[in-house]
């Protein structure tokens, strides 16, 4: 059974993962990881302290259970940049922050560290308004490239056809040709799909102005010290085998593509096809299982439809359970997950014990922390 | 110059004069809105985030908002969106007719619409023409608000709205001056009086330990002197906006004193951070756990398990205060 620590700051509360019932748990991890959180309460998305912050409990959890992996994502700069006003020389500053924070975690951990940048920001214009459709179009609250469209009508196509914001419409059938779908795999996939063109937006459900998005980069940075990789399918198994002889860590820097990535670095694919990851959990999860993840999560399903009465996982977003295959799984030795991007950790990594922040929509609710395994040696 | 007549500022109003909120004008003489079907984003999200605990619980609801208000809460929430000129945002507002609006819910199989974001006496025409469509759609409406509408909103609020959560703030002139930016609490508690005879009523409550945390006593005894079936939500405040930096309340001691206060109401739930374990409803007769839920933190809370009868307890019988019924979200949609 997976445990889920909820720490809203000086009061936590131990639930059973996939219900979300309260448990009287006990053990040395759980007590430990306990411990842990109460001493690390997060200081928010965009707080200059947020980066530190991955890095202090990473290195606490490291002295605390010895594991042999650490996967980490550090996302100040990437919240910073999409919801604040930033100049240019803001923008180098906080780039140059987040690479400091992965550093000081290499020389205090000496673990090797491989750092992938999740992809490019660019200046948001106005967002593409889709409401007018005859059908439906779904964006999520993160996702700003690609919609979901269902029920479309000849005028919705024709419509879509001459906007000026779209790069393009694929269909459901598209998309699996693309990435090698078989029967079953269509399941959460929208009927088309619309992309934007760069700059351009959908607006989701979010609240709050953007400044910057992320443009999906048909390559990604992955510093050279993991070797040659072709694709982020790649990661997982040159990890694996740098793991055979050394202590690793893998850590995203969110946000940074290669122009920005202050390390050597080699541009690996970022998808397939027209098809490239936005910064987020669909791209960790193709990093993570070392394939493409499109027909689990993709930019446009009807992500409400899985939130029903008997949904399991309620702390885990609207994944219905969790993902087999993850690099985590793949490791014998002990592994850890340590992240300031949503609560992404324990869905997508499925190491042993993870630490994330518990915040949505930047509101600071505190640290979640999971308890996967509690058997390793 | 006219005086704008939707909430208590009773703000004077001219063609180039736009009062508090910003939100009206009055170009010819008579009070418009200036932003008329622009809406600053619309979710789908289930009831219960609102919060309603006490309506069509579980219901699929489409969650929208426009833009302004008539507070200045030191801990607005959505400042970002509410504090902001609303003529700076018309870039990035949606652009959505009633009809759209309400096409848009039943395409994604809503049994609600429910405006949230920010003080729906801002848009008041709009969404009378809004409940008008949806009305004729089967579909009900909701809404959060502050409660600072003058009398004769508040009537045009209770009779768009099937249900109403009212934000209760706090009581006190010098916390309503200091901390709201209004003189006192006195028409909001008019106004809640009165919503309670007309709709359906929820209130929530932001405690700030230390501040207004020792109020809730006299919260609960007003409330329940109105109705002791008033569902009374206290929400643990997370300080943003102009009390961004300053600390979160304790869980323990705020949920004790939340406890002691609610004694005299039915329903009483403390929640607002993750884990809450406040949130469901118990029968008041028997004490049967009868509504149980997740607290999501300010997410959202979800309905994980409803055991009444249609409003009775499974185990005595006994009467639970609900409007409307249990609204089983399907997991696949059906054709709008």
């Amino acid at each position: 059974m997976s445990l889920a620590i909820l720490d809203a700051r000086e009061w936590q509360q131990v639930v059973d993962l996939r219900t979300g019932r309260p448990l009287e748990a006990q053990g040395a991890v759980v007590d430990m990881v306990g411990a842990l959180v109460d001493r690390h309460p997060f200081p928010g998305d965009r707080d200059n302290q947020s980066n530190d912050w991955v890095t202090d409990t990473a290195l606490d959890l490291i002295a605390q259970y010895d594991p042999r992996f650490a996967f980490l994502s550090f996302s100040e700069q990437y919240y910073s940049w999409r919801y604040s006003p930033l100049t240019e020389a803001e923008r180098q500053q906080r780039v140059d922050g987040a690479f400091a924070a992965v550093e000081r975690f290499a020389q205090a951990s000496g673990f090797t560290v491989v750092v992938v940048g999740t992809g490019d920001l660019v200046p948001a214009a106005v967002p593409v308004d889709l409401e007018g459709l005859d059908g439906l179009a779904v964006s999520s609250n993160w996702c700003a490239h690609y919609a979901g469209l269902y029920d479309l009508s000849d005028r919705d196509r024709a419509l879509l056809a001459a906007h000026p914001g779209l790069e393009r419409v694929v269909s459901r059938q598209d998309i699996m040709t693309l990435f090698d779908g078989r029967p079953g795999d269509e399941e959460r996939l929208p009927e088309s799909m619309a992309v934007t063109r760069e700059g351009h937006f959908f607006k989701g459900t979010s609240l709050r102005r953007l400044y910057m998005i992320p443009q999906p980069s048909a390559v990604v940075p992955v510093s050279r010290n993991l070797g040659p990789v072709g694709s982020v399918t790649d990661i997982r198994a040159a990890l694996l085998k740098l793991l055979e002889t050394q202590k690793v860590a893998l850590a995203f820097v969110e946000g940074v593509g290669c122009a920005d990535f202050r390390l050597p670095h080699t541009a690996c694919a970022n998808g397939r096809g027209w098809f490239a990851y936005e910064p987020g959990d669909g791209q960790f999860l193709a990093i993570s299982q070392g394939k493409h993840s499109i027909f689990e999560h993709n930019g446009g399903y009807r992500y409400y439809q899985d939130d029903t009465d008997s949904k399991p996982y309620p702390y885990s977003g609207f994944f219905t359970e969790i993902p087999s295959g993850t690099i985590g799984q793949a490791i014998p030795g002990r592994s850890i997950a340590v992240g300031n991007r949503s609560m992404f950790m324990h869905v997508l990594t499925g190491c042993d014990v993870t630490c994330e922040c518990f915040a949505r929509n930047l509101y600071n609710q505190g640290v979640m922390a999971v308890v996967h395994r509690q058997d390793k040696a | 110059m006219v005086r704008c007549g939707y909430c208590e500022r009773r703000c004077p109003l001219g063609p180039e004069s736009y009062g508090y909120c910003r939100m009206y004008y009055a170009p010819d003489g008579r009070v418009e809105e200036r932003f008329p079907d622009k809406w600053c984003a619309h979710a789908t999200a289930r009831i219960e985030t609102i919060p309603f605990y006490h309506a069509w619980p579980g219901a699929r609801c489409l969650v929208v908002g426009t833009a302004g208000c008539n507070f200045d809460c030191r801990y607005c929430a959505n400042a970002e969106v509410v504090k902001v000129d609303p003529a700076q945002q018309q870039d990035v507002m949606l652009d959505m007719a009633p009809e759209v609006l309400v096409a848009t819910a039943r395409k994604r199989d809503c049994r609600a619409i429910v405006f949230s974001i920010n003080e729906p006496t801002v848009s008041l025409p709009t969404l009378e023409r809004v409940a008008v469509a949806a009305r004729e759609a089967g579909l009900v409406m909701g809404c959060l608000t502050n409660g600072y509408a003058t009398p004769e909103a508040t009537a045009r609020l209770g009779a768009i709205f099937s249900c109403v959560n009212v934000s209760l703030k706090g009581l006190a002139p010098q916390f309503c001056q200091t901390y709201l930016g209004v003189p006192d609490a006195g028409p909001i508690l008019r106004n809640i009086e009165a919503l309670a005879r007309l709709t359906h009523l929820e209130v929530t409550t932001p405690v700030i330990e230390g501040v207004n945390s020792h109020e809730l006593g006299e919260m609960a005894a007003f409330l329940a002197d109105v109705s002791p079936d008033i569902p009374w939500h206290a929400f643990r405040l997370l300080p943003e906006y102009k009390m961004r930096k300053e600390d979160y309340p304790s869980i323990e001691s705020v949920g004790a004193l939340v406890e002691g206060a609610g004694e005299k109401l039915r329903y009483v739930y403390f929640h607002n951070f993750i884990g809450s374990r406040w949130v469901n409803t118990d029968c008041p007769h028997c004490g049967a756990a009868v509504i149980e839920r997740h607290s999501l933190g300010c997410g959202g809370d979800r309905l994980e398990a409803f055991h009444l009868i249609g409003h009775a307890c499974p185990h005595c019988g006994g009467r639970v205060a609900l409007r409307g019924f249990h609204e089983s979200a399907t997991a696949k949609e059906t054709a709008a």
